[in-house]
């Protein structure tokens, strides 16, 4: 044994040299507690979001979104768009296969796109402006009705992840969405960097490694580096906590914002606070009478402003978030493409809101009523304090608590002053939110009622904007008027909180939600 | 044994019972504020899709059409397709059903062992220092919600401890029977003591009654004395109890499956509600009646079992 000694000092301090010159290592499993379950992981069909932000783990699509949200080569190693925007063609890489050996070939495009565009799917409206999509060898071509800039972003979101033809046509059912739930449910043939191992509805999922992804990783190797990334679904809280601090997990997802500080004390932990797209903010009604017929003060611009300035986002990041929210920009957060927003919206100003309440002839003091969710934590709170905050103007803040179907229905049929209200995009593109938030003929501008010409000219025009500059110029203008006109109380923007093992590195949560595995490892 | 009719007669009484549930939940689920479709779209889509959501669910047709409907589907054991899950509501169910009933019969047995010999020792020691003791420790079972109970077991025996894994359900039985220990465990303390409290206070009563009396006066055993006369008038009323018991219990395994993330039909049940999963709100109740039927069912049998007298009702 002693003369064992040196030789395996000398082994483990030559292998410690090694792998920290390569500094990643190889193998091993990762365990991953999250919040629910995944029901159908299809590209396609698809709607909620603990299947959504696993699609690309298995799926991958032909342009991916880059580290800084730019658009990056995935299967296709390059893109083109035509002169008159009119058509879009890509290449595809040569010798990549799916994860049973079979090669991934224009075919697979084209059946993945078509399915894509199946009218009777949540997501085909992204490629509305497709009009056929055609393969010769590896070369791909998007024909489009009209010039559609968003495409190339289109085509590194989960709705496009590419399937493998044969394999799903083998799969039963009697329409697509059968077939796609009878594909997940037995083992999967995917693109993506994983596959699937097993699942227990209800309880647990395995992923394994994919052999034939195509991407590398830093050791010049294929991703993803680990073996295995297993699942279990601990749907409340301070369970899911408790399992990472006894060690039965390496990663818990959504942590409450209320335990981030306390975790962040846990030596064993990191206390990931990944930026995301999630905004927080209540829509105004905007319309000149409210829907009893009488006369709705807040159709008047200047008392929206005044509004937005006596409230103390500082103070409600504090809060509600616990400090880990940051103050809106734009309509839009911060890690959205083409987000323009210098600095925060309405910083808190007492005195200019009680100038412009003064300027908008209102003085004998304001009846608001503020629509909450039943049962919310945070809602309670944010109504407090705008009582609070808003009460030194004379305004009087009057709540009512709702259940989320009906504060979806009061949001429709306008039959609101302000509510509470969130969002996240989906794709990696302004033009979801922006439509959401602003554009009149979509949902009447989150169902505030706003209908500004200019700004529903120009959401309009971008959305055919083949040049990028004039492009981000739209988007400027428009982020511009919406913050002016304010048909929102614009509040803050909140991250994704993730407990991770010191012994786990580089997982990623991305601003769109999606768990991106394919470079995450593990320390031995 | 109960006769034949009589369990006919029983079955029979479960069938109005059913449409009863079935009227109340078709009611219920469209009786909600807040449009069913509007809930499903989710804000982000457009008003067509939500037209075509309603469509697609039926609720564009008049009520009775839809109760019609609604009736034959479930009689044929349709239950139609969760939204949520994308997967027949009927094999969903199937597929859950046995682990709840599992960690039911789990705690039920557990608050059996636990309550049963604690009530004897109580009610033979009746206002002891034992018996107050045993009293005072089960009322503070009573008093604690389940979650609660649970939380504290997790962090402690499992979190701290590491006896046991912090929630989940695992593989096999005996692996079952390890993960479901601290969730059965936390229902088991709160019926227990319901059970302890009553069986105790039928205990006493019994003991003291003159048939006892009369059979102690004539030299029987204590042994007979207990096992034939003492515990089976004292078990009737506890077997109502037990019974009534396992009907919370299943609203209770909402919380406790939410809590130890047991993949059963109670999680499922809140993972609907908050997705506003209609056909499987519908299947769902309509399971929860079903069993809560059949338990009460049972405990009729046993207790007709137990005085005949009931047997003739």
């Amino acid at each position: 044994m002693k003369r064992l000694l040196p030789f395996l000092l000398g082994a483990a301090l030559g292998l410690s040299a090694a792998t920290s010159a390569l500094a990643i290592e190889r193998g091993g499993a990762m365990s991953f507690a999250r919040y629910d379950d995944s029901a159908v992981i299809d590209p396609v069909w698809a709607d909620r979001n603990p299947d959504l932000w696993m699609i690309t783990s298995l799926y991958e699509t032909l342009l991916r979104n880059g580290a800084d949200g730019s658009i990056e080569p995935g299967l296709a190693e390059s893109y083109e768009v035509s002169g008159d925007g009119k058509s879009i063609s890509l290449k595809l890489r040569d010798g990549l296969k799916f994860s049973d050996g079979s090669a991934i070939t224009g075919d697979d495009v084209v059946f993945s796109l078509d399915r894509a565009r199946n009218p009777d799917g949540p997501w085909a409206g992204l490629l509305g402006s497709v009009e056929k999509v055609t393969a010769e060898g590896g070369k791909i071509t998007l024909s489009l009705k009209q010039p559609d800039p968003t495409i190339p972003s289109i085509l590194a979101t989960f709705n496009t992840g590419i399937v493998s033809k044969v394999a799903f046509e083998k799969a039963a059912g009697a329409n697509d969405q059968e077939k796609a739930k009878a594909y997940f449910d037995n083992n999967p043939v995917t693109s993506g960097p994983f596959t699937m191992k097993s699942r227990v509805a209800g309880s647990s999922m395995s992923f394994a490694r994919n052999p034939n992804y195509w991407r590398q990783g830093k050791d010049g190797k294929s991703l993803p580096y680990l073996d295995e990334v297993d699942f279990v679904v601990i749907p409340d809280d301070a369970t899911r906590i408790l399992k990472l601090q006894a060690g039965e997990v390496d990663v818990a997802e959504f942590i409450p914002f209320a335990r981030v500080g306390e975790l962040r004390g846990d030596a064993n932990l990191k206390m990931e606070l990944f930026p995301s797209t999630r905004i927080i903010y209540a829509p105004i009604n905007t319309r000149d009478t409210r829907k009893d017929g009488s006369k709705n003060p807040l159709a008047d611009i200047k008392v929206r402003q005044a509004l937005n300035y006596a409230t103390d986002k500082n103070m409600l990041i504090k809060l509600v978030t616990f400090d880990t929210g940051k103050p809106m920009t734009s309509l839009m957060s911060a890690a959205t493409q083409l987000h323009y927003g210098p600095e925060p919206l309405y910083p808190y100003n007492p005195e200019k809101a009680k100038q412009l309440l003064a300027e908008a002839g209102i003085d004998g003091g304001l009846d608001i009523t503020f629509t909450t969710l039943a049962g919310s934590a945070d809602d309670a709170t944010l109504f407090t304090a705008l009582q609070q905050m808003w009460a030194p103007l004379g305004v009087n803040l009057k709540v009512e608590q709702v259940d989320n179907p009906t504060r979806g229905a009061k949001n429709r049929s306008g039959e609101f002053d302000i509510h509470t209200y969130g969002w996240a995009n989906d794709v990696n593109d302004p033009a979801q939110v922006t439509g959401w938030l602003g554009y009149y003929k979509q949902r009447q501008a989150v169902g505030t009622g706003w209908n500004n010409a200019e700004f529903n000219t120009l959401f309009e025009a971008s959305n055919s904007e083949v040049d990028q500059a004039k492009r981000k110029d739209e988007y400027k203008r428009m982020q511009e008027i919406y913050a002016e006109n304010a048909p929102l109380l614009f509040l803050y923007e909140t991250p994704f909180a993730v407990a991770v093992s010191k012994s786990i590195e580089d997982y990623v949560q991305t601003p769109l939600g999606a768990n991106d595995f394919s470079a995450a490892w593990r320390a031995k | 044994m109960p006769s034949i009719s009589y369990l006919l007669a029983r079955l029979l009484q479960i069938i109005p019972t059913f449409l009863l549930v079935m009227v109340f939940i078709f009611l219920l689920v469209r009786m909600l504020p807040g449009d069913p479709a509007i809930a499903m779209a989710e804000a982000k889509a457009t008003d067509a899709q939500v037209e075509q959501i309603r469509h697609n669910l039926g609720l564009d047709r008049p009520l009775p059409v839809q109760f019609v409907i609604f009736v034959k589907n479930t009689v044929t054991g349709d239950l139609g397709r969760s939204i949520m899950l994308k997967a027949p509501v009927t094999e969903v169910i199937l597929d859950r059903l046995p682990t709840t009933i599992f960690l039911a019969l789990y705690s039920v047995v557990l608050a059996v062992f636990l309550a049963g010999p604690l009530a004897f020792l109580a009610a033979v020691r009746v206002n002891s220092a034992t018996d107050v003791v045993i009293r005072s420790v089960f009322q503070i079972g009573l008093s604690m919600p389940v979650f609660y109970i649970g939380l504290v077991l997790l962090t402690v025996l499992a979190a701290q401890l590491r006896w046991f894994p912090v929630g989940g359900y695992g593989t096999g039985f005996l692996d079952n029977l390890h993960h479901l220990i601290l969730p059965a465990l936390s229902v088991a303390l709160y019926t227990s003591a319901i059970i302890l409290r009553n069986l105790r206070a039928s205990l006493i009563e019994v003991l003291d009654a003159d048939y006892v009396q009369f059979a102690r006066s004539k030299g029987l055993s204590t042994r007979i004395i207990m096992t034939r006369h003492v515990l089976r008038n004292a078990l009737v009323s506890t077997v109502t109890l037990l019974g009534l018991s396992i009907g919370n219990l299943m609203s209770g395994t909402l919380v406790t499956e939410t809590v130890f993330a047991i993949p059963g039909v109670g999680r499922l049940m809140l993972e609907a509600i908050f997705a506003r999963d209609y056909p499987l709100i519908q299947g769902l109740t309509l399971t929860f009646a079903v069993l809560v039927s059949v338990v009460f069912l049972l405990t009729d049998i046993v207790q007709s079992l137990l005085d005949p007298r009931l047997r003739k009702a």
